[in-house]
């Protein structure tokens, strides 16, 4: 919000400190000065107020005030003296009934009679600028001055341009509407209040004016509003019309009633000399329910230990006073009603720390009994897989929370919906973490030579519905693109992954058909696998399927992993025991297999396993051939079979005994045929 | 001339050779000029047919075992012998091979860097959900509904499911942990929670709508506002290993009172004023302020038993600043052209 220095310095007898040393104090005590523009001979400040001091401090005075506190100045007396016509009565021009008493705590106002409508003088049509409003005229420009100067909206209206001679502040009826002031038409309904003459709404009560009431070249004589509404009251009617006033944006921030009467009279004295025409005897105020100082008593021994100050009463009584508050000895303070965020101690003890200067506050390390920081698992494991994927070559990513309302539709319908989506292309919350990183490979194959094989992955939050709940999953997902061999690449990285994270039973299955049917759209079902642990299914890999390949405009083969990290971090484990390594020799025989293309390994290394019993030790295999010299549909396995006791030599023949169980347990499968044996 | 003589004996001392000059000797020996097995094979003219036929055969794969045995053994002494590097030489200035590790990304780096000076300063790192409810994420954080203060807060709003009870939306601050820790764990406490959040707002090269927070609180019988000048000074001091001035403007959040911003004398000018702090001297780092009676309340602690300090700082910018990155939206962006620097 826009301030002028000069301004400020009217309200003053003695001097301000120089615009850059107030500055200064104000950012470190009050408000953050966000810029400082010279124009003319004058500064205009451009503060941060926050929103806690809107009722105050959304005007000049309320700035003046924090310089009282802050500087040597004075402020000069608020009240005015006005003359007004001793003859008349507002009475025999005016009444006013306020239906609403909780919408509209207090109206006031005042007549002033053969007004002269003509251009604002200079100085007024410059601070208008200045602090960022547009001149109108001498009448329009006076309600926007005092508004600017001590915060309270204003509003005039055409007094011969009133139905009736009366104003009803009520709600609106339904389908009632309204031409404002901005040149639109507004349709209002019994939830918006409106200022109205005995025919219809005169204005959008704390909003925005008329038109039918307008102040016009030929107004001569004028009604003066100066109101008090409920703040909720005008923001839900803000927002529904969407319509943002200066009037608006401090009406529902709440503003003080006490107010209404100052304000009135300075406008209605400044109307006065700039358009001359005679203010009627008396106001017209409806005032409900009035407002009072609160009083709060301040404990010292409190505002010591939240601040970690030595503060003297005398110092606090000094710092209270300063800012208009009355304190008497034991620290009970009233405050003044324009102070509408001050409501408990709290309140008192940030004063005094921002008055005294929180830079005046020594650091002091806190004295507190030894506690150790947990250790978080999570977050352990977490860097600990992340680690992993970065020493087996991957990117580490950080991709959008939300995904196209495109592939979205196409995905599933369990998508979390935004009320308020950002756009077509962040649209739902995203259900995996594949499609982005997908997004992220067709990316990439425009900025990459094609030959290059990347590894990327992420670990982030995923959003789906569930049964009518909403899930929210940690997961894990990484892929590789451009590698002919991905599918064993990206294996043998989740075996390492997993086995650095303290698991061992990792069983690769087939993809089993889940109610679920989200993750059938994505996979390549006979290129893909479920990952198990201890026979509990955590995730997938495989290839990804060539629809949302070419949905997502991906040219490349992808193969990809995705694992429910928190299901992963059930089975993570810190514990580990040795095993004892065996002193005795060990003896290698291999075995060459011809099988059937779609007969899986695994189903070979089971039989070597269970025929060989405890002393087969390991089973390598180390050649795979399919192709020329062989039947179509016949694929050549190798292994080595490694034998070995933990407590004593294995003889010759016995190792050649077992193996030729082995073999024979193998032959019993009809379409598997042992090639060759060949002893090493 | 005993062939099978010959045959041990030369078999003898092959398996004894220590090295090369000796092994050198011992094909000189035998399979020389004058060697005994090439005499052997000289003299075979002599023999009988049947002799010839016998013998010849037997000193034919007898020469070739032997030349076989010397020629591995060359091969071995060889490779245990020192080489001269004098007459090798490689080109230094050809590219290295491809480097096979993978990069993390710079929050992540960021990140376990903030959380583990917390955790030496004796604070826990704890998580929470990224999808909240309207009461943690505003009403238990002192923040009322219609009141002007949520603006300062965009937020996505979830179209509710069914079966939720509360309106849902994406939080739109790490501080609604404060509130979850409080309501399950007895003070004294020391927490940071570190996340991801949202705010619906235009980007730029400084907002994002999704972006990373880490939220601190620490609670006990007498926690001050000079404790937390303490504390965050000195996190701000390990972080950017250097010695930096602290000040705290007086600011406002529902959730704390007094309320401050954080702000750091500017790690390029020290303060003079410079384009990096926009010739202000100091760097904004965050908001901060003494835990609000009113936030004790919502989490069933008695305000009159507890003081606490709180405060929240942006992930993205303390990497942005580590790193000197001009744009929020890298960070996201995917590029690996980015993320290999890291």
């Amino acid at each position: 919000m826009l301030f002028s220095y000069n301004w400020l310095q009217s309200f003053f007898q003695n001097k301000l400190p120089t615009p850059k040393k107030l500055a200064e104090i104000l950012t470190l005590h009050s408000f953050e000065v966000e810029g400082i523009k010279k124009i003319g001979n004058d500064f205009i400040f451009d503060l941060d107020i926050t929103p806690n001091r809107a009722a105050d401090c959304f005007s000049h005075l309320g700035i003046a005030r924090e310089c009282v506190a802050l500087t040597s100045v004075k402020l000069k007396a608020q009240n005015v003296r006005i003359e007004e016509d001793k003859k008349t009565n507002i009475k025999d021009f005016i009444q006013v009934t306020v239906k609403n008493k909780n919408n509209c705590p207090r109206y006031t106002g005042r007549v002033i009679r053969g007004v002269k409508v003509k251009e604002s003088p200079k100085y007024i049509q410059e601070r208008l600028l200045s602090c960022g409003l547009e001149p109108i005229n001498n009448i329009v420009d006076a309600a926007n001055y005092i508004m600017l100067e001590i915060g309270q909206p204003l509003h005039a209206f055409d007094l011969d341009k009133i139905d009736g001679s009366k104003i009803i502040v009520r709600r609106a009826k339904n389908n009632e509407k309204i031409d404002a002031l901005d040149d639109k038409t507004y349709r209002l309904d019994e939830s918006i209040l409106v200022v109205a003459d005995s025919k219809r709404p005169l204005a959008i009560a704390g909003i925005k004016g008329g038109k039918s009431s307008a102040i016009s070249k030929e107004t001569k004589n004028i009604f003066l509003e100066s109101a008090n509404f409920n703040p909720l009251l005008i923001r839900k009617t803000s927002k529904k019309l969407g319509l943002k006033t200066d009037a608006s944006f401090r009406f529902e921030h709440g503003m003080d009633s006490n107010m209404t009467e100052l304000a009135i009279d300075r406008l209605a004295r400044l109307i006065n000399e700039l358009g001359g025409g005679k203010i009627v005897k008396n106001r017209v105020d409806i005032f409900s329910k009035k407002t009072l100082p609160k009083k709060i008593k301040l404990d010292l021994i409190q505002t010591e230990k939240l601040l970690g100050l030595k503060i003297s009463k005398k110092e606090i009584i000094k710092i209270f006073k300063s800012l208009g508050f009355e304190v008497d000895s034991k620290l009970q303070v009233k405050i003044p009603t324009w102070r509408l965020d001050i409501t408990e101690k709290q309140d008192l003890i940030e004063e005094i720390g921002r008055i005294y200067g929180y830079e005046k506050i020594t650091s002091v390390f806190p004295k507190l009994v030894l506690m150790p920081a947990q250790k978080n698992e999570e977050i352990i494991w977490q860097e600990r897989t992340k680690n992993i994927l970065k020493a087996s070559g991957f990117f580490e990513l950080y991709n959008y929370s939300f995904i196209s309302k495109k592939i979205g539709d196409y995905l599933d319908s369990n998508l979390v919906e935004l009320e308020n989506p950002f756009s077509e292309q962040l649209y739902y919350l995203r259900p995996n973490l594949l499609i982005n990183l997908l997004d992220n490979v067709s990316y990439k194959e425009k900025h990459f030579q094609k030959k290059e094989k990347i590894k990327i992955f992420e670990l982030g939050t995923v959003f789906r519905k569930e049964v009518g709940e909403i899930e929210e999953k940690k997961m894990l997902a990484g892929m590789i693109f451009g590698d002919e061999d991905g599918f064993y690449v990206l294996k043998g990285v989740i075996d390492g992954l997993l086995q650095g994270l303290g698991m061992s039973d990792i069983f690769y299955d087939n993809f089993q058909a889940t109610p679920d049917n989200s993750q059938r759209i994505l996979w390549n079902l006979n290129k893909s696998a479920e990952i198990k642990i201890n026979g509990k299914e955590i995730g997938f890999i495989g290839e990804l399927s060539s629809r949302i390949l070419s949905k997502l405009g991906v040219k490349v083969p992808v193969i990809a992993f995705e694992i429910d990290f928190d299901k992963l971090v059930g089975f993570c484990s810190e514990e580990q025991e040795y095993v004892k390594i065996s002193k005795f020799p060990s003896a290698v025989r291999d075995v060459s297999i011809l099988l059937p293309f779609r007969v899986k390994v695994a189903e070979v290394l089971n039989e070597i396993n269970i025929a060989g019993g405890e002393l087969v030790q390991d089973v390598d295999i180390f050649d795979i051939y399919e192709g020329e010299g062989l039947t179509e549909g016949r694929k050549s396995v190798a292994f080595h079979i490694v034998f070995q006791s933990k407590n004593r030599t294995l003889e010759g023949g016995e190792i050649d005994e077992l193996f030729r169980k082995i073999i024979k347990a193998l032959e019993k499968n009809a379409d598997w045929e042992v090639r060759k044996e060949k002893y090493a | 001339m005993d062939i099978q003589e010959i045959k041990n004996r030369a078999e003898r001392e092959i398996k004894s050779v220590q090295n090369i000059e000796e092994l050198k000797k011992i094909s000189q020996k035998y399979l020389g000029k004058k060697g005994e097995i090439t005499l052997v094979l000289r003299s075979l003219k002599d023999w009988s047919e049947q002799e010839k036929k016998k013998n010849g055969k037997i000193v034919n794969q007898f020469k070739k075992k032997l030349l076989n045995d010397i020629r591995e053994l060359e091969k071995k002494f060889q490779q245990e012998m020192p080489k001269d590097d004098t007459k090798e030489w490689i080109d230094i200035t050809l590219p290295g091979k491809k480097n096979l590790i993978g990069h993390l990304h710079p929050i992540t780096q960021v990140k376990r860097e903030v959380e583990d000076i917390f955790e030496r300063l004796g604070f826990s790192v704890v998580e929470g959900p990224e999808i909240e409810t309207e009461k943690y994420n505003f009403d238990a954080l002192n923040i009322p509904k219609d009141h002007p203060a949520r603006d300062a807060w965009d937020t996505f709003w979830l179209k509710k499911p069914e079966k939720e009870k509360d309106r849902l939306l994406l939080r739109t601050h790490t501080s609604p942990v404060q509130i979850r820790y409080m309501e399950k764990h007895n003070p004294p406490l020391r927490i940071v929670a570190p996340g991801r959040a949202f705010r619906y707002e235009a980007t730029d090269a400084s907002h994002e709508i999704n972006f990373y927070q880490i939220e601190g609180l620490m609670v006990d019988k007498e926690v001050s506002v000079a404790n937390f000048k303490a504390i965050i000074g000195r996190f701000l001091e390990m972080f950017f290993k250097k010695s930096v001035k602290i000040r705290l403007r007086p600011s406002y959040f529902p959730f704390t009172e007094p309320s401050f911003e954080i702000d750091m004398s500017c790690l390029v000018c020290g303060g003079k004023g410079c384009s990096v702090c926009s010739q202000r001297g100091w760097l904004e780092m965050g908001g901060a302020g003494m835990v609000h009676p009113e936030v004790f309340k919502s989490a069933k602690l008695n305000p009159k038993n507890w003081q606490g300090f709180a405060f929240g700082l942006g992930l993205d910018r303390l990497t942005m600043m580590k790193y000197k990155i001009d744009d929020v939206r890298l960070l996201y962006s995917g590029d690996l052209r980015f993320l290999k620097q890291f």
